[in-house]
């Protein structure tokens, strides 16, 4: 499976020990390919490291980039097809974020195809409603968004713990992104308050980092 | 793992290395903690592959955020934390959170097999427990992470990371058994001879 690095401890002393001291006198191991010259390679691209040197193979980034394109381009396309009959009305969520604009545009389409359709007016109502709703959501998530990426660099360095937090949350808002790509229509509304939910419980972590460092406490 | 946090520290100058986008400062960090790190998720998740993109992805949202890191909080408790929740992310994106309900707890007088058993038993032992159930074994023994922290991790309540611990050990405990009975018959060379 892996690299044992601390042969020598292959086999048990022959004194008592408990399950705890058993377990953490399990040998270390190594991955059997280093994660390092893909990691360099990332960080170059994204900017936040030195160009990598070219032992460091960039070339998963490479091919990245080969597909990156016409997605980028494909997925435009498609926005502005999904996007532009929606322009054409007043309909505040329209311009959500770029990445989410995609499956907000389309759900809100598939709202309005369905509102016009029904010949229930209780239904209407409630299709308007819950646009209406949704539409408000996809507003508060932008504007705390933007908040967020506004202030990001201005805010005071968190702490470990609220780093960890901070990053968990960021995971989930993903995993949230990634069901609304595949979510059915009547399951949009719970996913984005979650989504928000999760965007508030951000906002409120870098909020007091934010305070300290407009008021220059706690900067080190 | 056998490395204590103090060992595990970094120098706040090759932080602030790293902080200017040094290279090389990076790539001493990740060298300090490739084996830390991969050897955590390797234990939670017991899958090569899926515990090196544990160690990618942990490595790389760390040095994505060094910027924000506070040097008043120990780097590997930071670094650990989101290693800890890649690898427990994978699982529930993997759907991989069934647990051990059968196990029993069983108390007697013997000595745990776990005394004789060779490192490679135990974690061949190790890797046949359920994910989850391995996991919080791992977090409470050895991370040292207590039953509210552990059930706050996990989304789930105290008597589930209470339960899972007395489970796997109890399953740890079948699982090394038979070797252990056995090893006493095993013929070393010399005395073959």
């Amino acid at each position: 499976m892996s690299n044992h690095t601390v042969p020598g401890t292959m086999k048990s002393p022959p004194e008592m020990k408990s399950l705890p001291e058993a377990l953490r006198a399990l040998p270390q191991v190594a991955p059997e390919r280093s994660a390092w010259p893909q990691l360099a390679a990332q960080l170059a691209a994204q900017g936040i490291a030195g160009t990598a040197p070219t032992v460091l193979a960039p070339k998963p980034a490479r091919r990245n980039w080969r597909w990156a394109v016409p997605a980028a381009l494909a997925a435009g396309i498609v926005l502005v097809a999904v996007a532009w009959p929606l322009l054409q009305r007043p309909a505040p969520a329209v311009g959500a974020l770029v990445a989410t604009a995609a499956p907000v545009a389309a759900s809100i389409q598939t709202n309005a195809a369905n509102s016009t359709n029904t010949t229930s007016t209780q239904s209407a109502t409630d299709a308007r409603n819950a646009d209406t709703q949704l539409a408000s959501l996809q507003q508060h998530s932008q504007a705390l968004e933007r908040w967020l990426h506004e202030t990001g660099r201005a805010a005071a360095p968190l702490s470990g713990q609220d780093l960890a937090a901070a990053a968990e949350i960021e995971d989930m808002i993903g995993l949230v992104d990634g069901q609304l790509n595949s979510a059915p229509q009547e399951s949009e509304l719970p996913l984005w308050q979650h989504r928000v939910a999760l965007l508030e419980d951000l906002t409120a972590l870098r909020y007091s980092s934010y305070k300290l460092a407009e008021t220059g406490v706690a900067l080190r | 793992m056998n490395e204590s946090f103090a060992q595990l520290e970094v120098p706040a100058s090759l932080i602030e290395r790293a902080r200017g986008g040094d290279l090389a400062a990076f790539e001493q960090i990740y060298r300090r903690f490739e084996r830390p790190v991969y050897t955590l998720a390797l234990r939670m998740l017991a899958d090569a592959e899926a515990a090196r993109d544990v160690l990618h992805d942990a490595m790389l949202k760390v040095f994505q955020r060094i910027d924000q890191y506070r040097n008043d909080a120990p780097f590997w408790a930071w670094l650990r934390q989101i290693a800890m929740n890649e690898a427990l992310m994978r699982l529930r994106r993997e759907h991989r959170t069934d647990v051990d309900s059968d196990s029993e707890q069983i108390v007697d007088g013997a000595a745990p097999p776990w005394v004789r058993a060779d490192s490679l038993a135990l974690e061949r032992a190790l890797g046949k427990l359920p994910a989850l159930t391995r996991s919080v074994l791992w977090m409470y023994h050895v991370e040292g992470y207590s039953h509210p922290e552990i059930a706050e991790l996990v989304g789930k309540t105290i008597s589930f990371s209470k339960s899972q611990v007395a489970r796997g050990t109890a399953r740890l405990r079948d699982l090394l058994a038979p070797l252990a009975e056995t090893e006493p018959c095993r013929i070393t060379p010399s005395l073959a001879l």
